[in-house]
């Protein structure tokens, strides 16, 4: 739908700027480890050197004695009072924030030591002496799927998810989780189709990066915990405190601060933990500041192997599609399983597919645990299913695009894991990107060693359901309004977005609204910040707490002015009567209504999403999510023949965002998904060695900078509303990254006459597959 | 070993008591320049970038000791109406924000050695600053309007604001 078909508002659709954009500009935000805090002592971590070991002893007599030492901290002093309650985690609770019977991962804190400043305690941290007894240690997904160590020695599902509940107890495997699609038979009719293609696809691990390090200070407070921290999810963070330490919930703050970058790096449970642990049993405030090297072993992106297969009639119909996943989920499931299972639904693509099957499953290996990362598992099975629909469109002699086009699915189809699609308009984004680029136009070649080529890919990922936002929204009689949510701005803009939201309800102007960082003493329950679902889950809360005071202004008026209430609007100027014209200003109808200056007028409200679970043979739902995301990306580039490297001359990213509350922080969601989408394409990939991370320094792990940007990127809006979102919005962080990985590489395909099945497509791999296309005679 | 360093800060003379090993990025955050920031450690992310009489440096590599009587600019000790932060806010070039400060100080550092940069040229000068959040279109856009304005209000080369 066209922009200027939506009815024009006072301040959805508008290019606002960031409530603290100057105050980012000027260095004067202040983040979690600049806000002012009660004088804490410093903690330093010993971590495991051993990827799998049994702990035979942690000797911390000489670390004790050392000068600034206050007190040493093992993770068996820790069990000794806090039991099974030291285990936590979102999906399984298998985590402890110090290890206690045997570490799992290279890194694995062990012992923490708390004293006066940073230096002294990472000098007594050294001299802490762990003796270990070696396990086999499992660094591969299929060497845990087939072998006989096992990281776990029993699953421990947690209590939040009741599906996963059978899986108590379950021992000797390192599979905690499996889910599977069945929808028609796709054995039986790959065998008769008229192409198939099929391949072996893996994503490597990466890590986030937030250029924030995380932070977390964590202080008793008479009878309470108190924590500030870098966290996306304070909700949760609270509710994890409360069982660990088993107090009630007002007995558990957490306060947030922006956040400088997450990515799904700070969510669930990171440092707060061990440092609310620490704080609550040795009764003294204390700060945990990670270094870069540290932050590299807190979460990472699920390395993920992908076995998959897609065939057509000879009409060109998708007959069949199949998708074997495995996600090394690390040491610790974190919120493995649920990535794979929601990335699994997804694995065989947007497409009308007559008989699909899937099986995705998530695997313990001794690694740090993976978490969720910007995509939430889709940009690993959207890496196989575009590069497969390329290879078929390939086999058939057509163009990928228009069979992309013709087979993608439509408003009303029903996909193959049982929903219906709606508010996802993958047609218009890939026509978008593809116009952008100019596909349809021919491709002249380049000169000399280069070779250039065009790509295409589209994505399509389920919002998280069911979740939960609340909204209190306060007036003030002065007429600005205050906004309490617990949604964490860390970039995105929601800050603005929900301002934005509020506004237009009320009729105010830009700056009117302020939004108060989450704190959960003040702000409501808000399931998590992730997975773009704040515009469309808190945008909906806030629209109806928004309207909710816009109800109550207007009875408000009607009895001042004695009309009715349906006589009565509200408008930028005040409540005006429709049949006098009479107006009021919000100042004034609140100062009547109270008899007092600066008194406050709230309401509330909450927004809930439900879901149908998965069937259990098939793993088909009616209702699997609230809503789609839809994308696509095209790219044109050169690659350097000589050195492997390419060269980005244009990429067009677009996305369905139902309704752009603000176009500018949509387009800047699009482009900056994009950009780190080019990394992961061409060079990002966290390196292990026998369990250890060999490249976990800036120095060595590779980010996308100003240099890698392509000559011209162009972030497209589509818009088609969706049924319930707040004014048809829906949310955009994660749409763009989705298709960007293979986009790139189909165009490196069309370049070069090379498909990829490993990512990242570095200058070496592009240089010793060109050397063996030449040796071998041209096979992909 | 601790000594005092007398550095002048955002063109105020400090009086600081610091140990031969504490780095610059710690002692200025500790005098609540937090505009300032750790990244990396290694000087390879650019968040820490302070100007030290103009030149760009990475404060967590640095040892605050060597910058007695330095000339040290932090962004947050801008002028309030500093060319280069109007044209970053209004280019919306900034998503987090955690890195923008030090972007805004290398692009001080480069308007004054080049008032009119090519794209290349801004892109070279910036190539060490990350920016996670892949703002680097705004940005890019940013300092070319900064450069436009300095070339039509006649500023001379080397001055700042």
């Amino acid at each position: 739908m066209p922009e200027d078909s939506f009815e024009t508002g006072v301040a959805v659709g508008e290019r606002w700027a960031r409530t603290d954009g100057r105050a980012k500009v000027r260095g004067e935000l202040l983040y979690a480890a600049d806000q002012p805090a009660r004088p804490c002592l410093d903690v330093a971590i010993h971590r495991s050197t051993w990827p799998h070991a049994r702990l035979v002893s942690v000797d911390t007599t000489d670390a004790r004695a050392m000068d600034g030492v206050v007190a040493v901290v093992t993770g068996a002093d820790l069990h000794a009072v806090l039991g099974e309650r030291m285990l936590t985690g979102p999906a399984f609770a298998d985590q402890p924030c110090l290890a206690y019977d045997k570490v799992r991962y290279v890194g694995e804190p062990i012992a923490a030591v708390i004293g006066y400043g940073p230096a002294a305690v990472r000098r007594a941290a050294e001299e802490i002496d762990v003796a270990y007894a070696d396990l086999e240690p499992i660094h591969d997904v299929d060497a845990a799927i087939a072998g006989t160590a096992f990281v776990h020695d029993e699953l421990r599902p947690s209590a939040v998810f009741g599906d996963l509940r059978h899986l108590r107890g379950k021992k000797d495997t390192n599979v905690n989780y499996e889910y599977t699609l069945r929808h028609g038979n796709s054995g039986a009719a790959a065998e008769t189709a008229a192409h198939t293609t099929s391949g072996d696809f893996w994503c490597p691990p990466t890590h986030h990066v937030p250029i924030e390090l995380p932070f977390t200070a964590a202080w008793p407070e008479g009878d309470r915990i108190e924590v500030l921290s870098t966290t996306q999810t304070p909700s949760y963070v609270r509710q994890t405190l409360a069982d660990l330490l088993d107090l009630p919930l007002n007995r558990v703050r957490v306060r947030c601060a922006p956040l400088g970058g997450s990515f799904g790096a700070k969510m669930y449970d990171r440092l707060e933990p061990l440092a609310a642990a620490l704080a609550w049993t040795q009764r003294t405030a204390v700060r945990i500041a990670v270094t870069r090297e540290e932050a590299f072993l807190l979460t990472t992106r699920h390395g993920a192997a992908v076995t998959g297969s897609m065939a057509s009639d000879e009409a060109g119909d998708i007959v069949a599609a199949e998708a074997d996943v495995r996600y090394d989920t690390g040491a610790y499931a974190d919120v493995g399983p649920r990535i794979t299972a929601k990335s699994g639904m997804i694995a065989n693509g947007p497409y009308r597919i007559a008989n699909a099957t899937v099986r995705s499953r998530c695997v313990y290996t001794n690694k740090p645990s993976a978490g969720p990362f910007r995509g939430f598992g889709v940009p690993q099975v959207t890496w196989a299913h575009e590069s497969l629909i390329d290879e078929l469109a390939r086999a058939r002699d057509e163009d990928p695009a228009a069979f992309r086009r013709r087979n993608l699915l439509r408003e009303g189809d029903v996909a193959v894991m049982g929903t219906t699609m709606h508010s996802a308009d993958f047609i218009s984004c890939l026509d978008a990107v593809t116009g952008a680029v100019g596909w349809d136009a021919p491709l002249e070649p380049a000169a000399g060693r280069l070779r250039r080529g065009r790509g295409v890919a589209v994505g399509i990922k389920a919002v998280l359901t069911p979740t939960i936002s609340n909204a209190t929204l306060q007036l003030n009689q002065d007429g600005s309004a205050t906004l309490l949510i617990s949604t964490v701005d860390m970039g995105q803009g929601s800050d603005t977005i929900m301002a934005q939201i509020a506004a237009e309800v009320l009729c105010l102007g830009e700056g009117q609204v302020r939004v108060v960082t989450a704190d959960t003493d003040v702000t409501p329950y808000d399931t998590i910040t992730a997975g773009s679902r704040s515009t469309y889950h808190t945008g909906n809360a806030v629209r109806l707490a928004a309207e909710k005071m816009r109800d109550r202004l207007i009875g408000l008026a009607a009895g001042r002015l004695s009309v009715e209430t349906t006589d009565i609007k509200l408008t930028s100027d005040g409540v005006v009567s429709t049949q006098t014209q009479e107006t009021l200003t919000v100042p004034d109808l609140l100062l009547g209504h109270f008899g007092a200056r600066g008194t406050t007028l709230t309401t509330e409200a909450d927004f809930a999403t439900s879901w149908a679970p998965y069937d259990k043979e098939t793993g088909r739902s009616p209702q699997v999510t609230e809503h789609w995301f839809a994308g696509a990306a095209a790219v044109q580039l050169i690659v350097d023949t000589a050195t492997g490297r390419v060269h980005i001359e244009h990429l067009a990213v677009a996305g369905d965002v139902g309704r752009a509350i603000n176009p500018a922080l949509v387009e800047q969601q699009l482009t900056g998904a994009a950009v780190m989408g080019i990394g992961h394409a061409l060079f990002d990939e966290l390196v292990f060695d026998e369990g250890q991370i060999t490249n976990g320094t800036l120095l060595d792990y590779q980010l996308p900078s100003i240099k890698d940007m392509p000559d011209r990127i162009t972030p497209i809006v589509i818009q088609s509303p969706h049924r319930s979102g707040p004014f048809g919005a829906k949310g955009v962080g994660e749409t763009a990254i989705i298709p960007l990985a293979p986009a790139i590489s189909n165009a490196v395909r069309d370049a070069i006459g090379i498909r990829f099945t490993r990512l990242p497509l570095t200058p070496e791999r592009i240089i010793t597959a060109l050397a063996e296309q030449h040796t071998e005679g041209g096979t992909a | 070993m601790s000594a005092t360093i007398e550095p002048t800060v955002n063109g105020v003379r400090r009086r600081l008591t610091v140990e031969d090993d504490d780095l610059l990025l710690d002692v200025l955050r500790q005098i609540g320049r937090t505009s300032v920031r750790e990244g990396c450690g290694v000087g390879a992310c650019g968040a820490c970038t302070v100007l030290v009489s103009g030149r760009s440096v990475s404060s967590c590599l640095a040892r605050a000791i060597r910058y007695d009587q330095a000339e040290i600019t932090t962004a947050d000790g801008l002028p309030e109406d500093d060319d280069v932060i109007e044209a970053f806010v209004e280019a919306g070039a900034m998503q987090c924000g955690y890195c923008i400060p030090g972007f805004v100080l290398m692009s001080h550092e480069l308007l004054a050695e080049n008032p009119q940069p090519s794209r290349e040229e801004i892109a070279d000068h910036l190539e060490g600053n990350i920016c996670r959040c892949g703002t680097y279109p705004e940005i890019l856009a940013a300092i070319e309007s900064a450069a436009r304005r300095r070339s039509q209000s006649g500023v001379p080369i080397g001055e700042t604001t």
